[in-house]
């Protein structure tokens, strides 16, 4: 064993390792990652099943071109939801024509601690929420699910989407405002 | 009028926002499902190979056809001979 090509994978050094081909540091990015993107999609599509299979080619993807990978200063994670965004949107692309699933199917119960009642009351919110934000633009999906699920700020949003401070706060006032219009068009009140 | 309005809309964007903010948490996916996709990743070096792999048949194509191409050109020559 070479004692010299043990290098400690750390944050700083984890994606010019991973770029060079070492297989722990995208292990490690990805155990730092899945999650997120995972739930990101999660959210964007609303089924569980499918959430992992386009996680999985989210990560076979970066995989597999983190070699042309080049780091800008931004994220690692941004170049990650950049590929889920793109994945996303092709599987709305291949399910338009297909019956939609149900979100209710699919949703998992994040308020498990809840009495039953509760519980099945919240789910239905949710249930409707997601239907609502399934319906706004896919950036002004995206920028709500960072900044609610991720809780980024509009600095750290701004980088992963590519844009300006200032253009993420007012895409952020406009997501507000369809969101609301489409929860009142399906017929749920927010307050 | 404008700024009780604008006043009122504030008040429903706030509540929006307190209610995203009580909804959307984060889910844990399946340990199962992370645990198999990060064997699964680790084992598939082959991916890069397999891009090397195109590569090479793109170049292996090009000369194919340059030298086809050469030939051609080489034998219309010596036919206007």
């Amino acid at each position: 064993m070479h004692e010299s090509e043990v290098v400690d994978i750390t944050d700083q050094n984890a994606v010019a390792l991973a770029c060079g081909g070492n297989p722990e540091a995208f292990s490690f990015l990805y155990e730092k990652n899945v999650t997120r993107i995972y739930n990101y999609i999660y959210y964007r599509i609303g089924s569980a099943s499918d959430a992992e299979d386009i996680t999985s080619r989210v990560f076979y993807r970066a995989f597999g071109h983190i070699n042309t990978y080049v780091d800008k200063g931004v994220p690692f994670s941004a170049w990650l939801y950049r590929i889920a965004h793109n994945l996303i949107a092709n599987w709305h692309r291949d399910n338009l024509r297909r019956k939609e699933v149900p979100l209710e199917d699919h949703l998992d119960l994040p308020h498990k601690a809840d009495q039953p009642e509760r519980m099945l009351e919240k789910n239905q919110e949710l249930i409707l929420l997601m239907k609502a934000i399934r319906r706004i633009s896919a950036d002004r999906q995206q920028l709500i699910l960072l900044k609610y699920l991720e809780d980024l700020s509009n600095a750290e949003i701004a980088q992963i989407m590519g844009r300006s401070e200032g253009a993420i706060k007012s895409l952020y006032h406009r997501a507000l405002i369809a969101l609301r219009e489409e929860m009142e068009r399906i017929g749920y009140k927010s307050d | 009028m404008e700024s009780k309005m604008n006043d009122m809309n504030n008040k429903g964007m706030f509540g929006l926002e307190e209610k995203l903010s009580s909804m959307l948490k984060p889910v844990m996916p399946d340990p199962v499902f992370m645990g198999k996709l990060k064997t699964r990743l680790a084992k598939t070096p082959a991916i890069l190979i397999e891009k090397s792999k195109r590569r090479m048949g793109v170049i292996v194509v090009g000369a194919g056809l340059f030298a086809g191409a050469l030939t051609v050109w080489i034998i219309s020559k010596l036919k206007k001979r």
